[in-house]
């Protein structure tokens, strides 16, 4: 046999006993163990956020109270502290932008219960979307689509292949919801339970002190906020501030600017705002200077539980 | 052969050591309170510089020493040089090996694509599940030495050296198995250097086309062995200095290479000192356990060595040995997790233990069932792999 029919009778040998078979399987067994994936870890897990987003778009819990922020809300305020039907929808690294899409899914639904609670940071109207791992199962659904922009990947319409490098990130939601190991979880709440060293927190302290914090003002941000504000006047919006270590207003350069915005917004009618801000709390009740720790979280939701109790509308 | 050397390393010394002299000579000047004028360069390194002008180098020394036929082809003179599988990061080929691979008509093999795509698949592994994963932890540490304690600091140095190890044998499998695939074979560049008995047989089994690059080229060139005494440790002494600035213009690479030095020299002194105390401590029927101990002491050199490689200066390097020596064993979780979290600490240990199953592999990874290999791999890959772009650690080089 010449080398150049033995090289095609390889190929075709090559075809037939390692690729074909190859992919075949792999096709087969990734389809399969992204579904059970999908249905049994990420779906399966009420403190990841891929779950947030998807119950934010397609469940509806007539009595619910969402809770929406960034990882100041995540694990700051516990639902169950707070009444029975609250949840925390609050994705760690996020910015306005996300809570803003949230608010929007929120206001689509028809529900008995009209309180939002929204955590307000005071570093003011940011776009950040926090880990991609959140909205990859829910990526083709338009606003989802919309928010993600450029962020946006064809690969996520592929089954299987579309959680590449993020399979670790559900499996740790997973366990973190199921042992509570490291995290205290309670309806999307997950509170760091270790504390770190005080020589740690300290050198946290003190370049927190260095470090300069600003109320960004986004007008299109603003914007859609006010709209969506303006557009349900039979939801209630309640704005809260939660506690920051003293540190963090050291360096506060427009600290006069995001009071003034609260101020604001308590004008509106079906607006509540509370801060707490500025409430002194030790500092064994901080996580770092900008997020209170699991003790923080207690004396946090119990104050909190106190204003909202207060609430008539 | 004279103008062909001086011409390699000419461009060597331009683009990878003039900043780095000039800063020396700065730092001098600045001692003696004298500014340094001499101005910096600002050039982009070229890829895989130090692996092409030491093949290129290699041509001209075999073919001056009548080892190898000149070649008249420029074109496949060009290939030898910059043959893509291995031009970033190696093997650094010898002409011998490789000049008449391009000289021969290949034919699509099964037995070559099958032995090419199980290494790619082995190498990709290394890199994406084991080398990455280790990645997270260490570079944790390092950024952030002044929170670790003494253990994530060892966990770290012991990562270190299976994350560069998988990182840069990875990669060699993956240029093997390219070339393997189109029918070229190239060197093992690797051979299991951590179950190495002694220093003197990890450079054996690491980096071997390096090793042997300097062996031939430097080490024997100057006596070797074959002088007196002081001469042979001279000559030790200069390769592994040339070796670690190989590695890059710095200096806390250079005092890689001669701690390395130094563990051969003070292995050769104490060789007979050593035997009778391992005569006495452990009898002569346990060579199992003699050989595991070797093993330890070898890997804890050797890992010792890597703080100063992977340190970004000599303060680093000497804060993570710092928190070794502390002997802080307390127990705080995110810190033993080097901030984290359990599940990447135990990810971690896991992938480290795969590399040590993946030893039964055959060493040639001819594999009875290839189609089954090449599937796990891969579909461990993707639901183990990191989402990081992290280029490989032998690209800087």
């Amino acid at each position: 046999m010449s080398q150049t029919n033995l090289s095609t009778s390889n190929s075709k040998v090559f075809f037939l006993k390692i690729l074909f078979p190859f992919l075949l399987v792999l096709t087969g067994l990734g389809y399969l163990f992204g579904l059970f994936f999908e249905k049994e870890i990420i779906l399966n897990s009420k403190i990841c956020g891929a779950y947030k987003v998807n119950r934010i778009i397609h469940e509806t819990y007539s009595n619910e109270i969402p809770i929406f922020g960034s990882s100041r809300a995540e694990g700051g305020y516990i639902p169950d502290m707070l009444g029975t039907n609250y949840f925390n929808y609050g994705l760690d690294g996020t910015g306005s932008s996300v809570m803003l899409f949230f608010l929007k899914e929120e206001c689509k639904k028809t529900k008995k219960s009209s309180f939002i609670i929204l955590n307000f940071d005071l570093s003011g109207f940011e776009h950040s979307l926090g880990d991609i791992s959140n909205y990859i199962y829910n990526a083709d659904y338009a606003p989802v689509k919309e928010l993600l922009g450029k962020n946006y990947k064809t690969s996520f319409s592929i089954p299987f292949i579309k959680y590449y490098g993020q399979y670790e990130i559900y499996l740790k939601y997973y366990l973190n919801n199921r042992m509570n190991l490291t995290k205290y979880t309670n309806n999307g709440a997950s509170i760091e339970k270790d504390k770190m060293t005080d020589a740690r927190f300290n050198e946290l302290v003190a370049e927190r002190k260095r470090t300069t914090a600003f109320f960004v003002k986004d007008t299109a941000l603003i914007n859609g906020y006010l709209k969506v504000l303006n557009d349900n006047p039979k939801r209630l919006f309640i704005f809260v501030v939660a506690p920051y270590h003293s540190s963090y207003f050291e360096k506060f350069e427009n600290f006069p600017e995001a009071e003034n915005f609260l101020k604001q917004l308590r004008k509106i009618k079906n607006v509540r705002v509370f801060n707490f801000s500025k409430e002194i709390y030790p500092d064994s009740l901080f996580l770092n200077t900008t997020h209170v720790n699991y003790l923080g979280a207690f004396r946090f939701n119990k104050d909190l539980k106190d204003s909202l109790s207060k609430i008539s509308y | 052969m004279i103008s062909s050397i001086v011409a390699n390393m000419g461009v060597l010394a331009v683009f990878k050591y003039y900043n780095f002299l000039n800063d020396n000579i700065t730092g001098i000047a600045h001692m003696f309170g004298f500014t340094n004028h001499i101005p910096y360069l600002k050039m982009i390194l070229p890829i895989g510089l130090s692996f092409h002008t030491f093949q290129a180098m290699s041509y001209t020394i075999e073919v001056y020493r009548g080892h190898q036929k000149a070649e008249r082809h420029f074109g496949i003179y060009s290939l030898y040089v910059m043959f893509y599988p291995q031009l970033v990061a190696g093997p650094i080929e010898r002409p011998q090996n490789l000049l008449h691979q391009f000289r021969e008509k290949k034919y699509f093999s099964y037995e070559n694509a099958v032995l090419g795509l199980n290494l790619i698949a082995y190498g990709l592994f290394k890199k994406m599940v084991i080398a990455d994963r280790l990645g997270v932890y260490v570079d944790q540490v390092y950024s952030d030495i002044g929170n670790a304690n003494t253990m994530s600091a060892i966990i770290a140095v012991i990562f270190y050296s299976f994350q560069i190890y998988c990182d840069f044998s990875g990669y060699s499998d993956i240029a093997r198995g390219c070339a393997k695939f189109m029918g070229y074979d190239l060197m093992y560049n690797f051979n299991r250097p951590y179950l190495s008995k002694s220093v003197s047989e990890f450079w054996t089994r690491w980096h071997i086309s390096l090793s042997t690059w300097f062996k031939d080229y430097v080490y024997i060139p100057l006596g070797g062995n074959r002088v007196s005494t002081s001469l042979w440790y001279r000559n030790l002494l200069i390769v592994f200095l040339l070796s670690g600035l190989w590695h890059g213009a710095k200096w806390t690479f250079i005092f890689w290479g001669a701690l390395h030095g130094f563990y051969l020299l003070f292995g050769i002194i104490t060789k007979k000192l050593r035997a009778k105390i391992k005569s006495v401590l452990i009898p002569a029927k346990w060579t199992g356990i003699s050989i595991f101990v070797n093993r330890i002491i070898v890997f804890a050199l050797v890992s010792i060595a890597w703080i100063f490689f992977r340190a970004p200066d000599f303060i680093t390097a000497l804060k993570v040995l710092q928190k070794i020596r502390e002997c802080n064993f307390t127990f705080n979780l995110p810190q033993l997790c080097g901030e984290k979290g359990p599940l990447n600490l135990m990810l971690s240990v896991a992938v480290i233990i795969t590399l040590f199953l993946s030893y039964y592999l055959p060493r040639d990874m001819k594999l009875k069932y290839s189609a089954a290999f090449l599937t796990i791999t891969t579909f461990l890959i993707i639901i183990l792999g990191k989402d990081v772009s992290n280029e490989f650690i032998y690209f800087q080089f």
